[in-house]
């Protein structure tokens, strides 16, 4: 399995890995999937999209990014590919988001069109963008960079809230990029209000009142909706019920919002993964024998063998 | 895309019209845990007496659907029309948890395909020994816990877990193993006739390795 294996395509399969909350394990979880996917032999950008909070270069053992995203951001470099740094890992390269501008961190929204195009231009095969918490419009634009990223969630409430709220800020920001109407926008932006006037509380409740407005807008809500489809990776399980979790998730995603995500897997709770972080190592390489290496590994296997999503 | 008040009991468990009655009891413990006050999953999504309205529809469906004569009354009033799962290409709600390939009731064996998508697929094991570690995990990796089992089959939990910890010596009589374990397997979703096959080979073995132990050890 090992050794570089061509590209099948040219474009690079994007993947960005949020979750809403702060301290969910979203730099373990994409640290460790990029080194998966390396040893697998795909060429891996890991980028690190928290330019407030930056960590993924520590989860990868690279402690001092000379270029990052930052620059990119300031305008000090325009071509992403010269951020590009050498991790201790074959096949996985990084671009860290270290030594931002703290009074202006985040870049306009031209700039971050254009950085989310060079991402997918990137030489690699895949390129998992780690998202920082919260759903900041710069947050959820990277999100949608793909159809099906990534949704980390550590089995507590805070998580969880935070996990569907981040779920529905994403589907409602894509869906008014989707509506032609104008009308139509502006009930999409209404319903973005948890306490609009017109008591729309989930995107299924949308969806009726949309189609009883303009049916033709109807079919491209429903249309964006099947397109739309995130995945699910509950961090941190500790029982069966945590497990669980994941599936009763789904399960409200699909009932409620009418969000059809999938549940990829699970990391149980180990404290080798503690220790790799400590170690600045992903626990793949570190500690490839231990359970939640195991599952981090199928995780990045179903992740690499799922064909490339059209629409 | 249907709302809770427009859905038939099936899609408000989430299974195919031709759930086995061990998924129907996997789907209803499955919802029950969604719906309970509180539930993590849900506690910030639904509204006020939301989960309990819900709650009552999942009771009602689970009573329909696990006696077979209010289950074929039921079939006949929807009609033939969705005869087949409604999750393949109509997006329609699917089903939670992998099949039971080897139901009890032929008649009741979800047909090829009709599978639903096993969403985890963490068991990569290949075929092969089915010992207490793999049956545990095969029971967690679908978030099922002891209890569910012990509550739908009636065995024991602690026998559940010697079964698990591959305890032979504290287990019954083979031929209650081999029940528990078919139980414990349908249940769970696995081939019910291969697991126990596998499984009471080792339990033979085991058990007379606890024998010759006890004896040699001045027992």
């Amino acid at each position: 399995m090992k050794g570089p294996v061509p590209s099948p395509t040219a474009a690079a399969r994007v993947i960005p890995v949020g979750g809403g909350k702060g301290g969910v394990g979203k730099s373990f979880v994409t640290a460790n999937l990029a080194a998966s996917l390396a040893q697998q032999g795909k060429r891996v950008v890991a980028i690190d999209g928290d330019l407030e909070g930056a960590n993924l270069h520590t989860c990868l053992g690279v402690p001092k990014p000379r270029c990052s995203l930052a620059d990119f951001v300031a305008h000090r470099r325009d071509d992403l590919e010269d951020l590009l740094l050498e991790t201790p890992f074959p096949n996985l390269r990084l671009i860290a988001a270290t030594h931002g501008n703290l009074g202006t961190p985040q870049p306009g929204h031209a700039r971050r069109v254009r950085m989310v195009r060079a991402m997918r231009s990137l030489d690699a095969d895949f390129v998992l963008l780690d998202l920082g918490a919260g759903t900041h419009s710069a947050v959820m634009d990277y999100f949608m960079v793909g159809d099906d990223g990534l949704v980390v969630i550590s089995p507590e409430p805070t998580s969880v809230e935070n996990a569907y709220s981040f779920l529905r800020a994403a589907f409602y920001r894509r869906l008014r990029l989707a509506m032609a109407s104008h009308a139509m926008q502006e009930i999409v932006v209404l319903a973005m209000d948890q306490h609009n006037e017109r008591g729309i509380r989930t995107p299924l409740d949308l969806l009726h009142e949309i189609e009883a407005s303009d049916p033709e807008e109807g079919k491209r809500f429903v249309e964006t909706m099947k397109a739309f489809r995130p995945r699910i990776v509950i961090n941190e399980a500790y029982t069966a019920e945590d497990v669980k979790l994941g599936f009763a998730i789904q399960s409200v995603a699909r009932k409620f919002f009418g969000i059809e995500c999938d549940y990829i897997g699970y990391v149980n709770h180990d404290e080798k993964a503690r220790q790799s972080v400590r170690d600045r190592r992903p626990l793949v390489e570190s500690y490839p024998e231990s359970d939640a290496a195991i599952y981090l590994n199928r995780i990045a296997k179903k992740i690499a063998a799922e064909p490339i999503r059209v629409g | 895309m249907k709302r809770f008040s427009e859905q038939n009991h099936y899609e408000i468990l989430e299974i195919p019209r031709s759930a086995t009655a061990a998924e129907i009891e996997r789907a209803f413990r499955m919802a029950e845990a969604i719906y309970s006050e509180g539930s993590l999953a849900g506690y910030s999504v639904f509204g006020d007496g939301e989960a309990a309205a819900i709650r009552e529809r999942v009771e009602t469906a689970y009573r329909v659907l696990t006696h077979p004569e209010s289950r074929s009354a039921y079939d006949a009033m929807l009609g033939g029309r969705e005869s087949a799962p409604a999750t393949e290409s109509s997006g329609e709600p699917v089903e939670v948890i992998a099949a039971t390939e080897d139901a009890a009731d032929p008649a009741s064996r979800p047909q090829r395909s009709a599978q639903p998508r096993d969403d985890l697929e963490l068991e990569e094991e290949e075929p092969g020994e089915f010992d207490g570690g793999r049956l545990r995990r095969s029971r967690i990796h679908r978030g099922i816990e002891i209890e569910d089992i012990a509550g739908w089959t009636k065995i024991n939990p602690t026998y559940l877990r010697f079964i698990e910890e591959d305890r032979y010596t504290d287990l019954p009589a083979p031929v209650y193993v081999r029940g528990f374990v078919t139980a414990y397997a349908e249940y769970v979703g696995l081939d019910a006739k291969q697991v126990a096959a596998s499984y009471m080979e080792s339990f033979e073995n085991g058990t007379r390795r606890g024998r010759r132990g006890r004896f040699l050890g001045g027992r």
